[in-house]
């Protein structure tokens, strides 16, 4: 499966030229030769999603092998976590996954809770909150997916149609958290501020059109034959390997893994709505764009139980050891001054420990492990990001393609370079 | 950050230090409990500081380690079995079989209680405050209330701006009467500056009658004070607390060598606090000591020169090097070399190890005069050079004379210079000399010399300096040195190396090691690990 190893100066020399030098050739090679050829795909190629490097070893147009190099978006997610409060740790997971970043923020929150023994006691409305802006950004996420895969095979339309809708949702998480895209709008021990007024029929309406929407996709893919050319039967996965390398979210599912955080390791109140979890059979690309489709409309169904369930009340744990006083407060009473510069400069005091939780993340279990020293930062922070998992298997999937399938079969793998490369 | 080289030694040049007296009979020591836990500790020792060991934190303001006990704060009141009232854990002192404890109800809301006394009047100041994020009154409310108020009449006002001397300010809202700075004057300087005035909320702390606070000691009030309402004039309003990061050193300010932080932030130092070492200055510094930093900004060497000329290190070396050469080709005699009480220890060693390499036997020690007025026999003392101990040991240790400058040699034309003060040599005698300075300040025999090398001061560069009773204590660079001036012992590297000497440091930590090897008296020093400044804020709370 791997490359053939080339260890003397010629063949190295064929294997990047792709030929042997003229004096080389006998007569009766004159014609084509049929030496691997090396490629570059990436670091920058409009057809990779983030930057990523892959060196493809090819034969012909057939894939030999694959050198996937990521790295070029590292940003020192874990090491410059230690340096900051847990609190300024949100706006660094936002950098994360950034096609949905209310689902990092949640993750990062529930580890921190769990340390500091808050699980289970945030308010029920911060609680439908976060799973409501998760999501909305799981839908962000997968119309990204698909729009643009959709968009390397020539399906231009779907790709605008769907970041039409993406852009719904962007604009309505803008109005909930005030930015666009990195959002940084979760806290431990609840969510930064309450819904913006009109939020329930904004989404319902949201909601409305991007039905719509997925069905218009639909309508061109499902059945388009070059789409389905292009995706089936490509870069197919088994059921074992996938469990075998660690994937998770919808390429397991799609090999028929049937493993998702939210139903096998129920947290927050995805236990009092109805969904259903996708799973496929062949494990091939168009699988995966089947399970991501359909959990848009899960996503969907998710949205509309919880707009009808969401209970009134506070949005912040009434905690003092994370909540910030009200500002009335803390400019009037020595005590709130005293709290509020305390969260702010020194940070939320988390007791020594440490702490794994898991969130099914836009790609699957997306997990943050902390240790905590007992001051107002991160002693160490680590996260599993299902991007750098499932990158791991892409030399694999696109072994014996053609050169053409390395794309969908990417952009099904859906690598975000923030996550990835952490 | 206990990690300097705390090894005591007798006065340089006598036998090393034997070992260590056999222990006479065990101290006497007592076993109680905290919490449920068994703990033993010294007998006398006081229940909050058993306590401390066992890793229990109980609340306190008033009490200070240093400082005698008044129990007047209450805030660290714990239940004693058998004993009907909760106690003071400050002045409880541990006896056999005691039971204490810390997290029982009834202390617990004691405690509770207390801070919400404590902060009944104190005023909203944590923005503007000079002492926010180094604050105990912060600290133990965030970790011991962290509660809503529940006041709902106004506060009462007191003075906010009280000069109490020279160096400090008093806010008298913020203060929480917990006498600290009463007992600091006391206690440290021994002189009664500060008392209370009036009862109830309108007590104050204030000057005593016909008195201000006005003593060589008057700052360490500032480091006592949990709260904000002592205020340096030196620091107030220059740098906010939690922004700075602390690197231990060693005051260079006189030959006490107390122990210090430097708190820094962008390359320059903004503040010196003392660092407690029983040996040496216990938790105290004088307040002349805590101005040292300033000169790290003025005057400053920071390239090299040749006749008074900008020039790169390359080019000096070479000049210095050439006349160098020359003169100690026509006489050995002709060279002199001056080690400086100021400067630290590699960089005296490094300097004399280079006379030597030479064959140069005019070798001088040159020291800021001494100021008698100064010995209070507390920590002030009239010497004022930080390292006259050392660099004398180390010319004797080297076999050299070690004489002071007023007796230099009348054969000497050029003068290689460590330290930018050359005493009791008058502007004639030194516009006949030929002067290579190795200097940090562009002051004194800098400004004539031929050739000047930039070097590091005390507070850019890790070294050690050997205080008047023989302790050899490390200093840690809080920061890099301006410019293009370097440790002055890699200044004499280069001039060696210059001039054919074999001298081949390459790191501070190998000029001592060889510097431990060369004086009998210091054989048993080890160069401890490189300190990495602490950032404050995330400290926690240090008061």
């Amino acid at each position: 499966m791997a490359a053939p190893i080339t260890t003397d100066a010629r063949s190295l020399k064929q294997l990047v030229l792709g030929r042997k030098d003229v004096q080389d050739l006998s007569d009766t090679e004159q014609e084509l030769p049929s030496d691997l050829m090396t490629v570059n795909m990436g670091p920058s190629h409009p057809a990779m999603h983030g930057t990523v490097r892959i060196v493809l070893t090819v034969d012909g147009e057939r894939v030999v092998a694959g050198d996937v190099q990521p790295g070029y978006l590292h940003r020192c997610f874990e090491k410059e976590s230690e340096y900051a409060t847990f609190t300024q740790v949100f706006p660094y997971t936002d950098r994360l996954n950034y096609v949905s970043p209310m689902i990092n923020n949640c993750g990062w929150a529930m580890a921190v809770e769990k340390l500091m023994g808050l699980t289970g006691h945030i308010p029920k409305r911060a609680e439908y909150i976060r799973v409501i802006v998760s999501e909305m950004s799981r839908i962000t996420d997968h119309l990204t997916c698909v729009g643009a895969s959709a968009m390397e095979l020539g399906a231009f339309a779907v790709f605008l149609f769907f970041l039409k809708a993406r852009e719904w949702m962007y604009e309505l998480l803008e109005k909930v958290s005030g930015a666009r895209l990195t959002h940084s709008y979760v806290r431990i021990g609840g969510v930064g501020k309450d819904l913006p007024d009109n939020f329930h029929a904004d989404l319902t309406l949201c909601l409305d059109q991007t039905v719509k929407v997925i069905a218009e996709g639909e309508g061109l893919l499902n059945n388009n034959k070059i789409f389905r050319d292009r995706m089936a039967g490509i870069g197919a996965m088994t059921k074992a390997d996938a469990i075998a390398t660690g994937c998770v979210g919808p390429i397991a599912r799609a090999a028929g893994v049937d493993y998702d955080v939210r139903k096998d390791y129920p947290y927050s109140v995805y236990p009092e709505v109805e969904f259903d979890v996708p799973v496929g059979t062949t494990g091939d690309c168009f699988d995966r764009y089947l399970v991501r489709i359909e959990e848009l409309k899960q996503s969907i169904r998710i949205l509309r139980q919880c707009l009808k369930q969401i209970p009134d009340g506070p949005v912040m744990s009434s905690d003092h050891r994370v909540a910030l006083p009200p500002k009335q407060a803390t400019y009037n009473t020595i005590e709130s001054m005293i709290r509020h510069f305390k969260h702010i400069m020194d940070g939320i005091k988390v007791p020594a420990g440490e702490g794994y939780a898991f969130v099914e993340g836009g790609n699957g279990e997306l997990g943050f492990y902390v240790v905590a020293d007992g001051t107002g930062r991160p002693y160490k922070a680590y996260v599993r990001s299902p991007s750098f998992v499932h990158l791991s298997t892409a030399a694999q999937l696109i072994h014996g393609h053609l050169i053409a399938d390395v794309v969908p079969i990417f952009g099904m793998i859906n690598m975000i370079g923030g996550e990835c490369d952490k | 950050m206990t990690d300097v080289v705390k090894t005591p030694t007798p006065a340089p040049g006598a036998a090393p230090p034997a070992a260590p007296p056999a222990p006479a009979a065990a101290p006497a020591s007592v076993s109680l409990t905290i919490d449920g836990m068994a703990v033993t500790v010294a007998k006398g020792t006081n229940v909050l500081e058993a306590a401390r060991t066992l890793g229990i934190d109980i609340s306190a303001f008033c009490y200070h380690p240093g400082l005698p006990i008044v129990a007047q704060c209450r805030q660290c009141l714990v239940a004693v079995e058998k004993n009907p009232k909760l106690q003071p854990s400050c002045q409880q002192t541990c006896g056999e079989g005691m039971v204490v404890h810390t997290t029982d109800a009834q202390s617990t809301l004691a405690r509770k209680q207390q801070l919400e006394f404590t902060l009944l009047n104190h005023p909203i100041d944590c923005p503007i405050c000079d002492k926010a994020g180094e604050c105990t009154l912060q600290r133990l409310y965030f970790e011991h209330d962290n509660a809503d108020s529940r006041v709902d009449v106004p506060k009462v006002h007191k003075k906010k701006v009280v000069d109490l001397g020279p160096t400090v300010v008093l806010d008298q809202e913020r203060c929480i009467l917990c006498s600290r700075c009463i007992r600091t004057c006391d206690q440290v300087a021994g002189e009664h500056q500060l008392e209370f005035a009036h009862r109830g909320d309108h007590e104050v702390l204030t000057t005593a009658p016909g008195a201000e606070l006005d003593n060589p000691y008057s700052v360490n009030t500032v480091d006592v004070c949990p709260v904000g309402a002592l205020t340096a004039k030196d620091f107030r309003f220059t740098m906010r607390a939690w922004e700075l990061e602390a690197t231990p050193s060693v005051c260079n300010g006189c030959a006490t060598g107390c122990n210090i932080e430097i708190h820094h932030k962008n390359d320059r130092a903004w503040r010196l606090v003392p660092r407690h070492n029983p040996e040496v200055n216990d938790y105290w510094m004088c307040d002349e000591g805590r101005l040292t930093y300033h000169p790290l900004r003025e005057q400053r060497l920071v390239g090299a020169t040749v006749d008074g000329l900008p020039s790169g290190w390359d080019r000096a070396i070479k000049a210095a090097a050439d006349r160098l050469t020359a003169a100690l080709a026509s006489s050995k005699q002709a060279v002199g070399v001056v080690l400086s009480a100021e400067a630290s220890n590699e960089d005296n060693f490094a300097l004399a190890k280079l006379a030597k390499a030479w064959g140069v036997t005019n070798v001088y020690v040159a020291s800021k005069p001494d100021v008698p007025e100064r010995a209070d026999g507390k920590l002030r003392v009239a010497d004022v050079n930080p390292n006259r101990a050392g660099a004398v040991a180390i010319a004797e240790a080297l076999g050299f004379a070690a004489r002071p400058t007023m007796d230099l040699s009348a054969d000497v034309r050029t003068l290689v210079v460590l330290g930018s003060a050359l005493p009791d040599i008058d502007d004639a005698q030194l516009a006949e000399l030929e002067i290579i300075a190795i200097a940090s300040h562009d002051r004194g025999p800098v400004g004539v010399a031929r050739v000047a090398l930039p070097s590091a001061a005390w507070a850019e560069a890790a070294g050690t300096v050997t205080n008047q009773k023989g302790h050899v204590q490390r200093m840690h660079a809080a920061f890099g040195p301006p410019g293009q001036a370097l440790p002055a012992w890699e200044a004499v590297v280069r001039l060696a190396q210059a001039t054919g000497a074999k001298l081949g440091y390459a790191h501070a930590r190998e000029v001592f090691k060889d510097m431990t090897q060369a004086v009998p008296a210091w054989s048993a020093l080890t160069w401890a690990r490189e300190a990495r400044p602490l950032a404050l804020r995330f400290a926690g709370s240090r008061g």
